[in-house]
């Protein structure tokens, strides 16, 4: 019975010391941390610590990192399908579009061929991606297509801006595989163009870094801020009917004047062009 | 040995896990902390002196990362182990939904008991909202049976596992 009632307490013992003593001196050993300074004692056991945890904090990063990855990569996936399924759909409302397009040039040129119209010209050429820019001279630009591609001197140039296409510039010089653009603001750049309110015709020339003009407007011509300026006819190098930009401006302020001039805030601008059309054949296709 | 150094690489593979989860739910506001359902899971499987041990160790991993209190999340980790090892007998942590309330629970403990450590000894406050709280301590009583079998399958019935 005694012996019994001795090994009972030889078991309780280790078991009463594992129940409150551990607790009690790990409780004690976290608030003696929580107490003490940050700088002395504490700074040295983060220190300690740093060896042993920091390995395991890069390791617990870069697989957080991939599991982020992992998500991203996932959502990408799932955007892409959907964007797939969109761009589909738009493709075959575009190849609806140009089958009307189509039905409607048809139409357009039997009735010019009644009426004994000048025929409409369909712009042909190639896209090229403006390759460099001359630091010292913004308004030229090098693209990566050539006289191998078709490109000749004096091709017209156009570009995309919020969707319309609008008048970039003109081909300046052409080698094998990449040409010069010489771009609207330049001050040798010159093209015939008209007002689209009045139609009144006038010579549109770059101005440098000031607003780009157009000379010899009537004096008499209504011209509003936001009237549209479209490429002429007449023009020996543009195709007709391109738009080059806004009227931002009339200047009314030289005196014994002879006509107006009209400052103009071009559509595609010059530090934005990336990719351009270059219309060969002076457009004349069709 | 060998249930030691398996030991050891749970509580790498714990601080893997509690990192991704943070910063996964972090995106949410959820205080999500696996690392303290691996401690519970281990004063649930280990003799007290190793999980007393080992919850003591994840509390300073999470300390370590701290700039002005030091030794709170040891102290709030020690305090749940304390807890588990008193209800181990009247609970059945074998069970999906003991485990779910005790990740739930000692989640929620640890959080209010870390706010008012901070509160207490250094005057600011350390509240991460009620949503972040709960949310967390609901996304973390959610993974807690996933824990409590990776720690039971790696450890199995080593010399350092209670006999249960």
């Amino acid at each position: 019975m005694l012996s019994h009632k001795k090994s009972s307490k030889k078991n309780s013992t280790p078991k009463l010391r594992q129940r409150f003593l551990l607790p009690v001196v790990f409780l004690l050993l976290s608030f003696l941390l929580m107490i003490l300074p940050l700088e002395g004692f504490v700074s040295s056991v983060k220190a300690v610590l740093a060896y042993v945890f920091i390995p395991q904090v890069r390791l617990a990063h870069s697989t957080a990192k991939y599991a982020e990855n992992v998500y991203q990569t996932v959502r990408e996936l799932l955007d892409a399908h959907r964007e797939n399924r969109a761009l589909k759909q738009e493709i075959e409302m575009t190849k609806l579009l140009a089958s009307q397009a189509e039905a409607i040039l048809d139409e357009n040129g039997r009735l010019t061929e009644i009426l004994r119209l000048n025929p409409a010209k369909r712009w042909v050429g190639v896209w090229a991606k403006v390759a460099y820019r001359e630091p010292t001279q913004w308004n030229t630009v090098i693209i990566d297509k050539g006289s191998r591609d078709g490109i000749r001197e004096r091709s017209a140039v156009i570009s995309m801006e919020e969707g319309k296409e609008g008048l970039a510039g003109v081909v300046l010089e052409v080698t094998e595989n990449t040409s010069k653009v010489l771009l609207v603001r330049d001050e040798d750049f010159s093209a015939a163009v008209y007002l689209e309110r009045g139609q009144e015709e006038g010579l549109l020339v770059g101005n440098g870094p000031r607003p780009v003009r157009i000379k010899y407007i009537p004096l008499l011509a209504k011209v509003k801020k936001g009237d549209k300026v479209f490429t002429a006819s007449t023009s020996s190098i543009f195709p007709a009917g391109i738009l080059v930009g806004e009227v931002s401006g009339v200047r009314e302020d030289e005196s014994f004047q002879t006509a107006l001039t009209v400052n103009v805030d071009p559509l595609v601008h010059s530090a934005a062009v990336k990719e351009v059309f270059v219309i060969l054949d002076g457009g004349r296709v069709k | 040995m060998w249930s030691l150094v398996k030991l050891i690489f749970l509580f790498i593979l714990a601080t893997v896990f509690h990192w991704a989860f943070a910063s996964i739910f972090s995106c949410w506001d959820l205080s999500v902390n696996i690392l303290l359902v691996f401690a519970v899971a281990f004063c649930v499987v280990l003799k007290p002196g190793f999980g007393y041990a080992a919850s003591f160790v994840c509390g300073l991993f999470l300390d370590f990362f701290g700039t002005r209190l030091f030794g709170n999340n040891a102290f709030t980790f020690t305090i749940c182990a304390c807890i588990v090892y008193h209800l181990a007998d009247r609970f059945d942590f074998e069970a999906f939904f003991p485990q779910i309330v005790a990740g739930f629970g000692l989640t929620l403990l640890a959080g209010l008991l870390n706010s008012l450590l901070y509160l207490w000894f250094t005057s600011a406050a350390m509240w991460p909202g009620f949503w972040s709280l709960l949310g967390g301590a609901f996304v973390s009583g959610i993974l807690a049976p996933a824990v409590f079998w990776l720690v039971r399958r790696i450890l199995g019935k080593g010399a350092v596992c209670r006999q249960v």
